[in-house]
């Protein structure tokens, strides 16, 4: 037996010997994923066909050139996960999955919670992307002129596991946008897709990444991001997310050297569907920083959900750490559950935390219905604002979102949101 | 509406909030081009006046009547009278965050625009007409690319407020205290922009305090509001007078 398909029948037996994710997992609780057996696609039905769309280059991953990005800076190879020196290769450097209730720490405590989607992932993975961007292999420190990227990726089959790893090497500032959408490809049959992501980024990098996932209605989704972050590295993800099915988004970013800084923000867009954020931000090393902020939109019967949780380790001297939580009602009955988690183990820190639940503001939307707009333009034009301060403040680089035409992406995204019943029409 | 009349018609309004009764009984008249001033002590109502005419739902008509332009304006909805025409300032305008502020009028513009059977207005030759219109309010055209009213002193908001006037042209303008919070120039800016658009037929039903700036807008008429009633009526002698005298008016005062 080749080393790839032992590796893949390893992964089988740690997710039978340890089990699924407990329906009472804390961090799960609120919206439990699926069984294991549709993550692997055991469950019947599932598995059988492929998709009918167009086949796309490499393993469901697409990359574009932004303007006029030097590409001969980013090293992209499609790896095979069925052949064990490819496979190797793309697990390279990563470490193993850990078993729930096993680990020293509670980062690793919490990473295990979440290991039964790593073990389904090496399960089921077949294809990989593996991005080494910026400089040559060894240069100490890479030009700071950024790169800038466009990475997308199509289901290629109806249940799958694909795999990103991202180096960023030191010194290299990139803008990456990562599109995972459904609506422009004809292949509309539900899909099961568990992502594991992994992004390195050497001292002093800067990565400032647009992650935009409207997956179809019916579709069962779990996108796993780990960032690693080197000293003074910046890391600022941008996530915009649609509900459907069952959708977990998971940032796990980990400011293991002084100085490092890391933004996520969340817009989630949930149309009676589900949707959870779960950002998981562990600050180990002195004047480290970071911003969680979320801005949930919910309507019908969705359910939406906002896990932070940030951890300052001891030692972590000096580190500075907001979490700021808004959920929004926006029709029907919608279960809203906000969920900011501060845990302190050190004690010169700044640390903020807030959630707050609530309509849209009457003054702001009578104020607009005063000057003529109607009653749905205003909703969409003050939660598009909302929207748009919300990755303002992320990425706080105006010519970034000039440049991305962010505006246009929210207008749309807002649009379908607040449309009743547009969400359950695609997909 | 027939052309003997007013504009604006309101009789014996009245208005509840929560359990309050602000207005008790409000009649007046503002003919199409015409200048009212609105005086009255604070809690009088004058606000309350505003923001009902405006639709504010939390202003609750209980009874009376409201006809603008031949319309029965308490029957329409807030967006709805703003295209037919009428403007209402705010004392205190909300902000918007994240919404760029010529997004916003331009939005607004267009769909008065519509309403009135014109084309729209596209970004360029928006831009155009906004900036010569800040200009000439003073407010710094950094302001037009700023989320509505994010971070703007008490004066930008009001020269805001002004801005949107200039450029939407309504029938009516109620201004409630629009003056107050502006420096020297910021009044005089109002003055010259209330007369730039009555020369263009535009009425204005305007709040205020400032007898100077009474003086030089020239009203038509000038109505003294008390307890939610209007309690006299007269011209620019009785903003002085008021002026004088203070809102707590005796028998001497009123000349009985």
């Amino acid at each position: 037996m080749d080393t790839a398909r032992a590796d893949i029948l390893a992964a089988r037996h740690q997710l039978q010997t340890r089990g699924w994710i407990s329906r009472k997992a804390e961090a799960f609780r609120h919206l439990p994923p699926p069984d294991a057996a549709v993550w692997l696609g055991d469950e019947s039905g599932r598995a059988a066909p492929g998709c009918e769309a167009h086949p796309l280059t490499g393993a469901g991953w697409t990359l574009h050139p932004i303007g006029h990005s030097p590409q001969g800076r980013v090293d992209a190879r499609w790896l095979d996960a069925s052949d064990a020196l490819q496979r190797a290769e793309l697990w390279a450097g990563l470490s193993a999955p850990l078993g729930a209730g096993i680990a020293d720490n509670a980062d690793d405590r919490a990473e295990g919670d979440a290991a039964p989607f790593s073990w389904a992932h090496r399960a089921l993975c077949r294809h990989g992307l593996r991005l080494r961007i910026g400089g040559t292999p060894g240069a100490e420190r890479g030009p700071r002129e950024p790169v800038w990227l466009q990475l997308r990726h199509q289901p290629r089959r109806a249940v799958e596991a694909p795999m990103l790893v991202i180096e960023v090497l030191a010194g290299v500032h990139c803008v990456l946008v990562e599109t995972h959408d459904r609506q422009s490809v004809a292949c509309q049959q539900p899909v099961v897709q568990n992502l594991q992501a992994h992004i390195v980024l050497g001292d002093g990098a800067t990565l400032q990444h647009l992650r935009i996932a409207t997956p179809g209605a019916a579709d069962h989704i779990a996108h796993h991001v780990h960032a690693r972050l080197g000293r003074d590295a910046h890391y600022a993800q941008a996530l915009v997310a649609s509900g459907s099915s069952y959708h977990l988004q998971r940032n796990v970013i980990a400011l293991q050297a002084e100085g490092a800084v890391a933004r996520s923000a969340g817009l989630l867009l949930a149309a009676d569907s589900a949707l959870e954020h779960q950002v998981r931000l562990s600050h180990g090393a002195a004047g480290t920083t970071s911003t969680i902020e979320d801005l949930a939109l919910a309507s019908g019967s969705a359910r939406a959900v906002v896990n932070a949780h940030t951890r300052i380790a001891p030692g972590a001297a000096q580190a500075d750490v907001r979490q700021r939580l808004t959920g929004i009602p926006t029709g029907g009955q919608p279960k809203l559950v906000l969920r900011p988690h501060l845990e302190i183990h050190h004690d010169q820190v700044q640390a903020i935390h807030s959630a707050t639940w609530g309509a849209l503001s009457e003054e702001a939307l009578f104020y607009a219905r005063q000057r003529g707009l109607d009653e749905r333009t205003a909703r969409g034009l003050i939660v598009q604002g909302m929207a748009s301060a919300l990755l303002q403040r992320c990425f706080a680089d105006d010519t970034l979102l000039d440049t991305l035409d962010i505006d246009a992406l929210l207008r749309a995204a807002v649009a379908r949101h607040l449309a009743p019943g547009q969400e359950a029409e695609h997909g | 509406m027939t052309p003997s009349e007013p504009l604006l018609q309101v009789r014996d309004l009245r208005v509840d909030v929560g359990e309050r009764r602000i207005l008790k009984s409000v009649s007046l008249d503002v003919p199409a081009g015409a200048l009212l001033v609105l005086m009255g002590a604070n809690g009088s109502g004058k606000s309350t006046l505003g923001l009902t005419l405006a639709g504010h739902p939390r202003y609750r008509v209980v009874g009376g009547s409201a006809r603008f332009a031949g319309q029965d304006l308490l029957a329409l909805s807030p967006e709805a009278r703003a295209r037919a025409g009428l403007f209402v300032s705010f004392q205190a305008p909300p902000e918007i965050p994240g919404v760029k502020n010529n997004l916003f009028i331009r939005t607004a513009l267009n769909a008065v625009r519509e309403a009135r059977g014109e084309a729209p207005l596209d970004a360029f030759d928006f831009l155009g007409d906004a900036r010569a219109a800040a200009a000439r309010l003073g407010l710094p055209e950094a302001m037009l690319g700023r989320p509505v009213n994010d971070g703007f002193s008490g004066g930008e908001r009001k020269r805001n407020e002004l801005l949107q006037l200039a450029l939407l042209r309504p029938r009516l303008a109620v201004l409630d205290e629009v003056d107050s919070g502006m420096d020297v120039d910021g009044v005089r800016a109002v003055v010259q922009l209330v007369q730039e658009l009555r020369a263009q037929g535009t009425a204005f039903l305007v709040v205020s305090h400032y007898q100077q700036l009474i003086e030089s807008l020239m009203p038509d008429a000038v109505l003294r509001l008390d307890q939610g009633c209007i309690a006299e009526t007269g011209g620019v002698g009785l903003a002085s007078d008021i002026g004088r005298t203070g809102f707590v008016r005796t028998a001497e005062a009123l000349g009985v």
